[in-house]
């Protein structure tokens, strides 16, 4: 690996992120003051694409300069990704810390002049960044937060279960509804379950629309309607529904994230059932290939790499459907249920605890999707 | 042996299911998630009352996108508990609830501002912005700002209303001037929050005499010609009457009650046993029975709602005593 | 009882119907014609199963009360449109597509963000953002800026990612071929490569579509002024205004599917090459 060319990079990079730090500042200055505002937007927008075009420019002149430079060996792939990742997330990590100073001092100021002492800017850091109801905690703060609503709470529950036989205990503590992991898995099996569904549907209208043109010409319209009905607004009526034919608990949250997840399985699979070309329809019909022969020898075959991407995009969609469902049918508990009682108590730090447990939950879902994929592409052939 | 065991075994388990069929079923649908405001029904639930009426009671948490009456309007539940404006609203468009008991005998409901925006009487309230919770709950504040001659619109000689979301930020935050708190609640967020009580001024809407019932007890009107459930909801209100009221005499321990029904865990046991002490100021003197004079302060309000009022006629039936007259004597 | 098996005599009229029409000479009236019969299909048997089943219109209002309440409340209806439609959606959308698309051009010259970037972009596109609605409002304030910045938010990372994607997709061949011409960064972004992008970032531009949209709508259930769809929608409900309530639900689902089909007809005419465009 050079060194110098990581180095570059870090600059390059460093670079990059503080303009777009001057932009998203100035976006939350611009936005947040009073006057006319449709002016200060556009303003605003024209600063941002001011700096950024001007940033880039700088940007590609000196990386041509760089490359022209000198020859250099081709770094390591891994480590430069590896490096690249670790740069980027401790950037983001900066600018979160730097952020909460900007939103959280407010507060701070209005607790100094109501308490009429002055702060010094050490002060002003410190108080912005231990607040008891910040607009935006540390990353420590939400770390503390998960840390002890899971860990903590397992162990004072697991105290508190002292006697009783071993195999109790274990399930008293994973059913602890002060721990947040039961409420990720609450979240979690609705997802599943709707992901379930709305991919099983998702592939039938997918199947129905290809081959049927009476339903490609009817449904399909419909289909994409029905994502632009807002869910929140549908999930109330839904459970309600539901509810009045005796259906309660995880089904209702299942069916709002299969409504959610449909969707992009059947514009993937549309796509993908469409994807062979003339060419390779031509060559079936050569071999005299029967209807049912073209779809299970070329279409789904070629459907794969679009399914799986539509999966992936599908299983992210159930999450979201599970935690809209969630902040309604509030009472069972699970992660959505926990964003509105943070929500409700002004407690950001339950807000953000449970919205980062969700993004585990979705990198971890999507991840085993991306590997289901790589495994089944590499059988199928599409991967050397 | 074993044949004998398997025997007994079966036939406890029958009778256990015979017992269980025994008890009738009793959904009850809250107005917002699990908290002391619902302490009597959880205390009745976990300290038994119910069983002792042979009822088998569900109790269902809301939240701000669970309209009680839409729920018994689905079959969702048996009984609801709402607040009076919002249930005479939905009777007059069609659904037909009636108030069956009314534990809460005073209103909670206030409006409070920052004195440091200039606000000391409700006549600083023009050209001000307020939060209002809707959802239903808007109404009484409707009908007071008709009763202070305010218009809603906004503009100098009126107040502009923002729909606040389900916390106290807006006024922590300087969005706005007031925002509306329940005198066991948000008023304390505000207070956790860091601001002092002397930094603080509060309009009650019962001291403006503007209060409106709040938490009772409706059911269908359709459902209760059939004396059977008269006679199911007679035992469920008995209950949850002497849940209320054992929870006003502890309420430490009905705030612990409540924390153990809460099921995303989420609530604090300082912030219920606080809220506790505040409900219990509100449900004392009530039994359950609907006073007549405040059910008339109520209507009155709400049918003078300037030009939108809440409701455009006096409702007919909206309450009955039969229940409540055969739970308590 | 008589009005549902009603109900279902339209279903097979209707569906028969389109049948018959999908087996006529293709034409460009034919899609749009068996969309429209499936559609007041759909709702004719609404409005009997609802009639014909007794369901009570606070749970389900049959269409017809739905048209009333659109004839009654037109002048709600707009001032919630121009408000969550008009000012949040369009600014955060316009907004949301320009950062993206600038921030993928810049990426895309270094290695070293792409590499940083994309997989960090990857894993927030996949986030449930909307949680995020209520920690916006709380910065933004109540009025339609919060809910622009959600459809920032929202948007951004699915345009950005489509847009990486698609700037990688040109062959190498081709590339090589640019090279050969001597050509440009630029000659080879405009003539080559974007043009190579477009199917992805029209992708990202359609998803983006719909989700700007939800994403006001459900930033409104967090705190707004008295007015916007999403405002009327959760306020509705609590007042039982049904009616009311789904008119605004159709005028959500008109002006979403008139937004995407915007998008989809720019990408027809821009992408025609492309093999998902054949009919």
């Amino acid at each position: 690996m050079d060194v110098s060319q990581l180095l570059f990079g870090v600059i390059v990079s460093t670079v990059l992120l503080i303009s777009s730090l001057i932009i998203a500042a100035f976006a939350v200055l611009w936005l947040s003051g009073t006057g006319y505002l449709g002016v200060k937007v556009l303003a605003a927008a024209v600063l941002g694409v001011l700096i950024f075009s001007g940033v880039n420019a700088f940007l590609v002149k000196s990386w041509t300069w760089w490359k022209e430079s000198k020859i250099r060996p081709l770094p390591d792939k891994k480590l430069f990704s590896f490096v690249a990742i670790l740069y980027v997330v401790t950037v983001i990590f900066a600018l979160w810390y730097a952020f909460a100073i900007v939103l959280n001092k407010n507060w701070a100021y209005d607790k100094a002049t109501r308490g009429g002492y002055e702060l010094s800017f050490s002060e002003l850091v410190a108080d912005t960044w231990s607040q008891k109801k910040p607009r935006l905690p540390t990353p420590d703060q939400v770390a503390g937060e998960i840390w002890k609503s899971t860990g903590t709470a397992a162990a004072k529950k697991w105290e508190r279960t002292e006697g009783d036989p071993f195999l109790e205990r274990i399930s008293e503590v994973l059913g602890d509804k002060r721990n947040l992991i039961r409420h990720a898995w609450l979240t979690l099996s609705a997802t599943m379950l709707g992901f379930v569904f709305g991919t099983g549907l998702g592939i039938l209208l997918a199947v129905g629309i290809v081959h049927n043109r009476a339903m490609d010409n009817s449904v399909m319209p419909w289909v994409i309607t029905s994502q632009t009905i807002p869910i929140l607004a549908l999930a109330p009526m839904i459970i309600v529904v539901l509810n009045a034919v005796g259906l309660s608990g995880l089904i209702p949250k299942a069916v709002i994230s299969a409504y959610l997840s449909f969707f992009p399985v059947v514009v993937g699979m549309v796509k993908g059932l469409r994807s062979p070309d003339s060419m390779q329809l031509d060559q079936m019909r050569t071999w005299f290939a029967s209807k049912a022969q073209i779809f299970w020898k070329l279409r789904l075959p070629a459907s794969v790499p679009y399914l799986f991407t539509s999966l992936k995009i599908g299983v992210a969609a159930s999450l979201v459907g599970a935690i809209v469902g969630e902040l309604t049918i509030s009472q069972d508990g699970g992660l959505g249920a926990r964003m509105l009682q943070g929500n409700y108590y002004g407690a950001t730090l339950i807000i953000w605890a449970a919205l980062i447990v969700a993004a585990a939950l979705a990198a971890v879902l999507v991840s085993s999707v991306g590997l289901a994929e790589r495994v089944t592409k590499k059988r199928m052939g599409f991967v050397q | 042996m074993n044949i004998v065991k398997t025997g007994l075994l079966s036939g406890a388990l029958a009778l256990g299911g015979f017992a269980a069929h025994a008890a009738d079923d009793v959904t009850l649908q809250l107005k917002w998630v699990t908290q002391a405001q619902f302490a009597g029904y959880y205390v009745a639930l976990e300290n038994g009352y119910y069983d002792d009426e042979g009822l088998n009671v569900e109790i269902k948490a809301g939240g701000p996108d669970v309209a009680p009456s839409q729920v018994i309007a689905g079959g969702g539940a048996d009984v609801v508990v709402d607040w009076m404006p919002s249930a005479l609203s939905a009777r007059e468009k069609g659904l037909a609830l009636v108030n069956i008991a009314q534990p809460f005998k005073s209103s909670g409901m206030m409006l409070t501002c920052r004195r440091d925006a200039g606000i000391e009487t409700t006549a600083d309230f023009a050209g001000e912005t307020l939060g209002v919770w809707f959802y239903g709950n808007e109404f009484p504040f409707l009908s007071w700002m008709a009763h202070l001659g305010l218009s809603t619109d906004g503009g100098d000689d009126g107040v502009t209303v923002l729909k606040q979301g389900f916390n106290v930020d807006p006024i922590l935050q300087g969005q706005a001037a007031c925002v509306s708190t329940m005198t066991y609640n948000e008023y304390w967020q505000i207070i956790d929050a860091g601001l002092t009580p002397e930094e603080l001024i509060v309009f009650k809407y019962q001291d403006q005499g503007v209060a409106t019932l709040e938490d009772g007890l409706y059911v269908l009107e359709e459902n209760l010609s059939d004396p059977e459930f008269v006679d199911r909801m007679t035992r469920f209100v008995r209950a949850s009457m002497a849940g209320w009221k054992w929870a006003e005499e502890n309420p430490d321990a009905a705030a612990a009650i409540v924390i153990e029904y809460d099921e995303t865990g989420a609530q604090t046991i300082e912030h219920q046993t606080r809220m506790m002490g505040e409900i219990a100021k509100l449900t004392a003197g009530s039994n359950g029975t609907l006073d007549e004079a405040d059910y008339q302060r109520t209507v009155d309000s709400l049918l003078a709602g300037g030009d939108d009022p809440v409701i455009t006629a006096a409702p007919e039936g909206a309450f009955t005593h039969i229940i409540t007259d055969a739970a308590l004597n | 009882m008589t009005l549902i098996l009603a109900a279902l005599v339209v279903w097979a009229i209707g569906w028969g119907l389109n049948i018959w029409i999908s087996h006529q000479k293709p034409g460009r009236w034919q899609s749009i014609v068996s969309a429209i019969i499936f559609g007041i299909t759909l709702v004719i048997m609404w409005e009997l199963i609802v009639r014909g089943s007794g369901i009570s219109p606070v749970i389900l209002p049959p269409p017809s009360m739905i048209i009333n309440a659109f004839a009654t409340s037109t002048d709600i209806l707009a001032a919630d449109f121009i408000q969550t439609f008009m000012k949040g959606v369009l600014t955060g959308y316009a907004m949301g597509c320009a950062a993206a698309f600038l921030t993928a051009l810049a990426i895309d010259r270094s290695d070293f963000l792409k590499r940083g970037l994309l997989p960090i972009g990857n894993f927030v596109a996949a986030l449930p953002i909307i949680g995020m609605a209520p920690i916006l409002v709380m910065w933004f304030g109540f009025d339609w800026h919060s809910k622009a910045a959600v459809v920032v938010i929202m948007i951004f990372f699915p345009i950005l990612i489509n847009t990486v994607q698609g700037l990688d997709a040109a062959d190498k061949m081709q590339k090589d071929l640019m090279r050969t011409y001597a050509a440009s960064y630029w000659q080879s972004l405009f003539k080559l490569r974007l043009p190579a992008a477009a199917p992805f970032i029209f992708n990202g531009l359609k998803i983006a579509s719909t989700l700007a949209l939800i994403g006001a709508i459900v930033a409104e259930f967090f705190g707004s002024p008295i007015v916007g769809m999403g405002f009327r929608i959760s306020t509705g409900a609590g007042r039982l205004e049904l009616d009311l309530v789904w008119a605004e639900i159709v005028v959500a689902a008109v002006a979403g599917s008139a937004f995407y089909g915007i998008v989809a007809l720019i990408e027809r005419k821009a992408t025609f090459w492309h093999p998902s465009q054949r009919k």
